[in-house]
């Protein structure tokens, strides 16, 4: 059958959204990024008070931000991570999710693959730069690749339309 | 979407897998956790010139001590104590230490000095440091007590005596520590308290022990000023609880310039 009768008979929709369970985990996600990189963000920037390992021994002394590996381009990696959530919340809103422009969905697909890719990069430099794991980044780092399997799994159908 | 995502768990994977079969950063060839300082290294951090002390002062870069809302000052055998609470993982330990050692030395005679480094794991790595376990202070004028709570594998190591326990739970929290239980945190007399290190660590990575100790003596060294400006600090702390002595001490430059960082001193 062609695309014209099936539109004749309505038998496929123009465009569906994803699941607002869906939806929603993006906002949850991207949201609860946000937060942690701000608390990082003003650890970076926060004098030597928040310089102190914890006497119960916990996995790192909580100073990654300090390493030489905690700036790019000479801009500290929380406040890139605090840039990179705040569009990335507003590409997560259910309005924005509903919108039927495929550029949406394009640029949003884009975007998450880019934080993708710059977590891995940050975990190289964690495991091979700084030689340490610093707790709050990796739950970033879990947040950003959980929303680039929700944004595959959501957005793709939308580009195939 | 099984593809891409495929790609980046393989990937970080592999990092992984690469970082646990020793690739990666390199580490140091094995040392002992924790040996005998040897003689050269101590003689140098507990005999700093006291004109270099006194030509360094007290920078301003340095982090003074916080007052503490306390108003009976705290013994132990007698005399004015200062606690300090730390571990030897720590790299912020590891930093303050030094300092510590050459301030104390002002007052009192250390024995059985150790040395050892930081976590090979953690920030900092293996940052070169004095340990205070198995060592002894005797002083006249105060008690030193230190603990550290675990080894630089972050096994067990000491366990904190009645003193030690009530100054962490009084005081090593915020606002005087950046964390409850942060480390290193000394307390002087429950009077004035230090909670992180007091100048920038990163001043000791790559150096040897000999090449820390070696520098102490030279005020042109940013070590030396990180360090006995420290010790400066620590010192004029610590003759706030002695009143004053031993003159020869406490009415120096340095630890009288040192005396203007410490809030609320005499």
């Amino acid at each position: 059958m062609t695309a014209l009768a099936d539109a004749e008979v309505g038998t496929v929709p123009d465009w569906s959204p994803p699941r607002p369970s869906l939806v929603w985990l993006t906002v949850a996600l991207s949201a609860a990024g946000l937060g942690v990189s701000g608390y990082l963000t003003a650890a970076h920037y926060t004098s030597p008070s928040l310089l102190v390992c914890s006497a119960s021994g916990a996995i790192d002394c909580a100073k990654v931000t300090t390493s030489s590996a905690s700036r790019l381009f000479g801009i500290p990696v929380a406040v890139l991570g605090l840039v990179w959530f705040v569009p990335m919340l507003g590409l997560s809103l259910p309005a924005v999710w509903r919108s039927p422009d495929s550029r949406v969905a394009v640029a949003r697909l884009a975007w998450v693959t880019a934080g993708i890719g710059f977590v891995v990069y940050l975990i190289y430099a964690e495991l091979f730069v700084v030689g340490a794991i610093c707790l709050w980044c990796s739950t970033v780092h879990l947040a950003v690749f959980l929303l680039f399997v929700a944004v595959l799994s959501a957005g793709l159908p939308q580009l195939r339309r | 979407m099984a593809v891409p995502v495929g790609v980046v768990v393989a990937v970080v994977v592999a990092l992984v897998l690469v970082k646990v079969a020793g690739g990666g950063s390199s580490t140091p060839t094995a040392e002992p956790d924790r040996q005998p300082a040897p003689a050269g290294v101590v003689t140098a951090v507990t005999s700093v010139p006291a004109s270099v002390l006194d030509t360094i002062g007290a920078p301003s870069g340095l982090t003074p001590p916080q007052r503490l809302p306390k108003a009976t000052v705290l013994t132990k055998d007698g005399k004015p104590a200062v606690v300090y609470l730390g571990a030897e993982f720590c790299p912020y330990c590891a930093a303050e230490r030094w300092p510590m050692v050459v301030a104390l030395s002002r007052f009192g005679t250390f024995s059985g000095l150790k040395i050892t480094h930081s976590s090979s794991t953690d920030v900092f790595a293996n940052t070169r440091t004095l340990s205070f376990v198995g060592s002894s202070y005797s002083s006249p004028y105060i008690t030193f007590d230190p603990v550290e709570f675990e080894n630089n594998r972050n096994g067990p190591l000491e366990q904190p005596d009645a003193i030690q326990t009530r100054v962490e739970a009084n005081f090593d929290k915020p606002p005087y520590s950046g964390i409850d239980g942060g480390i290193p945190f000394i307390d002087f007399g429950n009077q004035w308290s230090i909670g992180g290190p007091s100048y920038n660590v990163q001043i000791l990575q790559g150096l040897s022990w000999e090449e820390i100790a070696s520098q102490l003596s030279d005020p042109n060294q940013v070590l030396a000023v990180g360090v006995d400006g420290t010790a400066n600090i620590i010192s004029a702390a610590i003759c706030q609880l002695t009143g004053g002595q031993p003159a020869a001490v406490c009415g120096s430059p340095g630890v009288r310039v040192a005396t203007g960082r410490i809030p609320g001193a005499k």
